[in-house]
């Protein structure tokens, strides 16, 4: 089943007044559109973790979804902020390029998801900063990696994802 | 996990803006009553006796804490579309008061007006202490909620708390000059502000 919005909001409003088996439905979806929010910017190693992380966050949390708001603006403000968490971590592994048949199914997305996409979040930064969380923080490259493809020096690689973390950051619930 | 989470569901009493406004409404309340319970009201002042710039400066405070404590209000509940604009113009209207305390005591070359002012360190604190009960309900009110603009919310949080604390202390100030009003009542909302930045964050991340 994929849900539609006003599902999300009815499963959330009767899981708070305490429905197990509606909130089973609810945290089943949510766990698809999540991963589908998150796959073209984590990766897919990485996927489950944060799924079941924003998950966890939502439960405890739950009490504030206001039920005369919709759902999805409430739960991409939590993921984003889950997901830039998630991002000032430090990873020593190898990467896994993101296959590029993800693109098809981000390609239906409808005006609601379109308005707090990560995508959407992600273009407000500079190029430059976009560049290096990208390359070092998504796809797993080294600093000298990134340097070394961006043309940008290793402490510019540096500051720029510094900075760049810190205006995501500040940018969680913007939504144009 | 999912199983997991669902049996052990207890339903919530979902919170909404009401509940905040609410719990700040009672935290004003509280400081009224200890700032004039210890300093005494300024009756003068809400009669209409007093100098203009008392109500403009008082008005225009007491509006940025309405603005920015609605902001942080409703930042306990996360929302990619929430606006966050109204305390930042309403900080601008205020900017004016000490450029225009300043202008004034420049044109006139009473320095000494500004710089030896017997009663600044006393609103300074007073207003200070004001912005900590109220600070501290508002740091309570996102504990319990979402925010996820951290340092925003440490922001606004300060300016609420020094432009409230600072409105319920204002009430009790005679001296209603500009040079006065515009500098010493508008350093202890810049200070919050600043406290509010450096401490908040730490206190509601989760």
């Amino acid at each position: 089943m994929i849900a539609d919005e006003a599902t999300y909001a009815r499963l959330m409003a009767a899981a708070q007044k305490g429905d197990k088996s509606a909130y089973n439905v609810l945290l089943s979806e949510t766990g698809m559109w999540l991963e589908r929010y998150f796959r073209r910017r984590v990766p897919p190693h990485h996927l489950e973790d944060l799924v079941q992380d924003v998950l966890l966050a939502l439960h405890a949390k739950r009490a504030t979804y206001d039920t005369a708001r919709p759902f999805l603006p409430w739960l991409a403000a939590i993921a984003r902020y889950r997901w830039v968490d998630h991002l000032r971590k430090v990873y020593k592994h190898e990467s896994e390029m993101l296959e590029d048949d993800h693109a098809i199914e981000d390609s239906h997305e409808d005006v609601v998801e379109a308005r707090v996409s990560l995508e959407r979040l992600f273009v407000q930064l500079p190029k430059k900063q976009a560049e290096a969380i990208e390359l070092v923080k998504i796809e797993g490259c080294s600093i000298i990696e990134a340097a070394e493809k961006t043309g940008q020096s290793e402490s510019s690689v540096k500051v720029n994802i510094h900075r760049g973390l810190k205006k995501l950051a500040t940018l969680i619930e913007r939504a144009e | 996990m999912i199983a997991g989470l669902a049996d052990g569901l207890e339903p919530v009493r979902a919170f909404t803006s009401r509940d905040g406004f609410a719990m700040l409404g009672i935290a004003s309340l509280a400081v009224v009553a200890i700032v004039h319970l210890t300093k005494g009201i300024w009756f003068e002042g809400i009669t209409g006796q007093a100098s203009p710039f008392f109500y403009v400066t008082n008005g225009l405070i007491l509006l940025l804490g309405l603005a920015s404590a609605a902001t942080v209000v409703h930042m306990a509940s996360p929302w990619v579309g929430n606006q966050h604009e109204a305390p930042v113009w309403a900080s601008a209207m205020v900017g004016v008061l000490p450029v225009t305390a300043l202008l004034s005591v420049f044109s006139h070359g009473s320095w000494a007006e500004v710089l030896v002012d017997d009663h600044a360190a006393a609103c300074v604190a007073a207003s200070i202490a004001s912005a900590f009960c109220v600070g501290g309900a508002l740091v309570f009110w996102l504990r319990r909620g979402a925010p996820v603009s951290l340092n925003l919310a440490g922001w606004f949080t300060g300016l609420a708390a020094g432009a409230l604390g600072n409105s319920f202390y204002g009430i009790t100030c005679s001296v209603d000059v500009i040079a006065h009003q515009g500098i010493w009542h508008v350093v202890p909302v810049i200070a919050s502000a600043v406290i509010g930045r450096l401490v908040v964050p730490g206190l509601v991340r989760w």
